[in-house]
């Protein structure tokens, strides 16, 4: 058996290898792509471009305006006239309206002020967060407006009866995005890559009818899917490795808190798990056409239901339900808690136990099909 | 001269019809895709789970931990004994902030003095974790602006006084905020982005692979004759998924539509054959289907959904973002799309988009031309 299974291995590889547009592609898989992803920003407000509108040309109304600025905004410019503030929104030159009235500062000072911001609606999650930091930036205000009407010096103000929130974020002080979205990228490459390649490989078996000719031969369904299989683990691990610490840490610094031995470990059970995945669609598919389709029909969906879009806490009952049977979701929850908190194997088992499970089961359905289909 | 290219079109719609399967999929998958997206994807923050360990337990404590249970955006999920109890829930993930109110909360408060809130957010998911401190901070100064007025009221100071100063909210484009009205045209740029570039990558390189390739180097077709008839059947069935999408958008989902049909129709057929040509390029570019899917997926998917405007906008990345942003075919869709939908706005914005789409599409087709050779070897 040992015997079958290493030339049949020996075939898979040398097969692989030989390809080097694919291997040139599946190194910048893990790097170049890894990099774009890591680099750009998500839905969190930062540089948010805002136009102002300032009619009352005051203190008042420079002092508001100065407020709004960098982390989370950026002023790309005055407008003077309804017309061009109406086509800095239409055209997506900004994202935001401050619009400040003529009365503004005599307003403020009757303790009766109002201002108008105008918000770009198109982009939900984004609007909502920057309306509240807007928010926060009044109330702020609002609160030395206060000290000044009642004659307090600064230290009065330290001494009012308010909640001072002193926040502290574990494990990315920084709330640095890059950290996530590389990793994450990674964990999609490798997920992706495992189930095309190995897809692919038996596809190809079929549509050159070289199928045929290994079912003839004493080597056993069994030994074929593994050998299918175990080229792939192979590669995806030493690419992730290099991904991992080329662009994960190397070029975004992130840090890699856990036990490597354990995270490899799983890794590889995982992208078993995922190439079983791509073998039970090349055991249906007639062609790498067809095989693709499959594959995004079930990938797209996996992803997404990964965890990394919408948090676990946050999907609906019936996502929930539905991403128990998405390998993915194990290993992004796997994934962040190894890497990124350092939690060992007591935080993380049933996670394994998951990804492990389902990889069993698609290995064994996979199995089953074929048997039906060609015995 | 054009019956050549139209021979090779019928060839390839033939083609197309004898694997049902395939053509079914090319139909069936933007629709699931549009299904779950759109009735699932919420990029909405809600529910997050949140422990307290609350030293003082006064009724003002309480009160200001009713703020977070009222709402909609936390889930309690209890009273933590010690630090080490909630320190370990969020490192599981049980948790994902911990509010530690100090024992003098109470007293300093009633005393007219400041008191400090320990926040632990759990940060690896960045995007949560900014929601999080910034939902935090809504309910601590909700909770501060009622604090202030009581105090301005025991001064004996007058009502406005606490707050001088009122900001009023207009949401344009998007009135209610409505989460689909921003996935939903989004993902039409998406998907017509992936699913075409795909299709397109096999046309040419399949032939390679099964060698009938030669029946077109040997025939009096021209390399422009064949990439023509390759493409055009497939900007076809993108063009159909379009109107499918739009369908569905409109009636199903209900997404605002302000402005013309026929202005978007335009832009979709012109970024459907420009989307078609990229996988085509890739096609007639590589020996393999593995090696032109997998190419053209990566240099596709990945850039369109972070860069071309979905999830954040465009004038708020840096100059790297912006660069990659104005490489990507879909930055410019993007921006028609939202625009058509949300804002209603006509031809005369679109003119550049239209523009850039078009030379990207001339670009495309004329590199497939130029490395498409009609020689072996």
């Amino acid at each position: 058996m040992w015997r079958r299974l290493a030339s049949m291995v020996k075939k898979e590889f040398r097969q692989l290898l030989r390809d080097w547009p694919i291997l040139f592609i599946l190194v910048w898989a893990f790097s170049g792509a890894i990099y774009v992803a890591g680099h750009a920003v998500r839905i969190e407000v930062s540089d948010y471009p805002v136009v102002v509108y300032d009619l009352s040309r005051s203190a008042a109304s420079r002092d508001l305006v100065a407020r709004i600025r960098a982390p989370h905004f950026k002023v790309v410019g005055l407008v003077d006239s309804d017309r061009s503030l109406v086509h800095a929104l239409d055209a997506g030159e900004a994202s935001l309206a401050v619009v400040i009235p003529p009365d503004f500062e005599r307003l403020v000072a009757e303790g009766a002020g109002r201002f108008q911001i105008i918000a770009d609606g198109t982009i939900t999650q984004s609007s909502i967060m920057a309306t509240s930091y807007v928010a926060q930036i009044a109330a702020r205000m609002n609160l030395e407006l206060f000290q000044a009407r009642l004659d307090l010096t600064a230290r009065d103000l330290e001494r009012l009866p308010q909640i001072d929130v002193r926040q502290r974020v574990a494990f990315n002080p920084n709330v640095e995005n890059a950290w996530f979205t590389s990793l994450l990228e990674m964990l999609n490459m490798a997920t992706m890559v495992s189930t095309l390649l190995t897809a692919a490989a038996m596809v190809r078996e079929k549509v050159y009818g070289t199928l045929e000719q290994l079912l003839v031969s004493p080597l056993r369904p069994m030994e074929l899917f593994v050998a299918k299989i175990l080229p792939t683990v192979v590669i995806v691990v030493v690419l992730s490795f290099l991904s991992l610490f080329g662009v994960v840490q190397g070029v975004f610094h992130t840090p890699i808190r856990g036990n490597l031995l354990l995270f490899y470990g799983v890794m590889a059970v995982y992208v078993f798990s995922v190439s079983s995945l791509g073998l039970l669609i090349a055991v249906f598919a007639r062609n790498l056409a067809q095989a693709m389709m499959m594959l995004f029909l079930i990938l797209m969906p996996m992803m997404f239901l990964s965890g990394a879009f919408t948090p676990p806490e946050s999907m609906s009952p019936w996502m929930s339900y539905a991403s128990l049977i998405s390998p993915m979701r194990y290993f992004m929850d796997f994934g962040y808690q190894v890497l990124f908190k350092g939690n060992g194997f007591t935080y993380v088992w049933h996670d394994i136990l998951g990804i492990g499970a389902l990889g069993l089961a698609m290995f064994g359905l996979s199995m089953w099909g074929f048997r039906r289909l060609y015995r | 001269m054009l019956e050549r290219s139209r021979a090779i079109v019928r060839k390839e719609t033939r083609e197309l019809l004898r694997d049902p399967v395939y053509l079914g999929m090319a139909f069936i998958v933007p629709v699931v895709l549009l299904l779950l997206f759109g009735y699932g994807l919420s990029l909405d923050v809600k529910h997050l789970p949140v422990v307290f360990i609350d030293h003082d337990r006064s009724p003002y404590s309480r009160d200001y931990i009713d703020g977070f249970i009222h709402s909609e955006y936390f889930d309690f999920i209890g009273l933590a004994e010690d630090a080490a109890q909630a320190d370990h829930w969020l490192r599981s993930g049980r948790a994902r902030v911990i509010v530690d109110i100090p024992p003098d909360f109470a007293r300093r408060l009633t005393g007219n003095r400041p008191v400090a809130v320990g926040v632990t957010v759990d940060g690896s998911f960045p995007t949560r974790a900014n929601v999080i401190i910034a939902y935090v901070t809504a309910v601590s100064t909700q909770y501060n602006q009622r604090l202030l007025s009581e105090y301005a009221d025991r001064l004996g100071a007058g009502g406005g006084l606490a707050q001088p100063l009122t900001m009023d909210l207009a949401v344009w484009y998007n009135p209610s905020l409505e989460s689909n009205n921003m996935v939903v045209p989004g993902m039409i740029v998406l998907i017509l982005m992936l699913f075409p570039a795909i299709l397109g990558a096999l046309v040419v390189v399949r032939e390679k692979e099964a060698g009938t390739i030669f029946n077109l180097y040997v025939s009096p077709a021209a390399r422009w004759e064949i990439v023509l008839g390759k493409a055009l059947p497939y900007i076809a069935v993108a063009f159909l998924d379009y109107l499918i999408i739009y369908a569905m958008s409109i009636w199903l989902f209900q997404v605002r539509f302000v402005g013309s049909f026929w202005v978007l129709s335009a832009g979709a057929l012109l970024y459907s054959a420009c989307t078609i040509g990229i996988g085509v390029m890739f096609s007639v570019l590589m020996r393999t289907q593995l090696a032109a899917m997998l190419i053209t997926f990566l240099t596709t998917m990945t850039p369109a959904f972070n860069y071309s405007g979905f999830i954040s906008p465009v004038a708020s990345m840096d100059a790297v973002g912006q660069f990659i942003a104005h490489l990507i075919p879909a930055t410019y869709f993007m921006g028609m799309v939202r625009g058509v939908y949300l804002k209603g706005l006509g031809f005369d914005f679109f003119w550049s988009d239209l523009l850039a789409l078009a030379a990207y599409t001339v670009v495309v087709y004329g590199l497939a031309w130029l490395f498409l050779r009609k020689r072996i070897g």
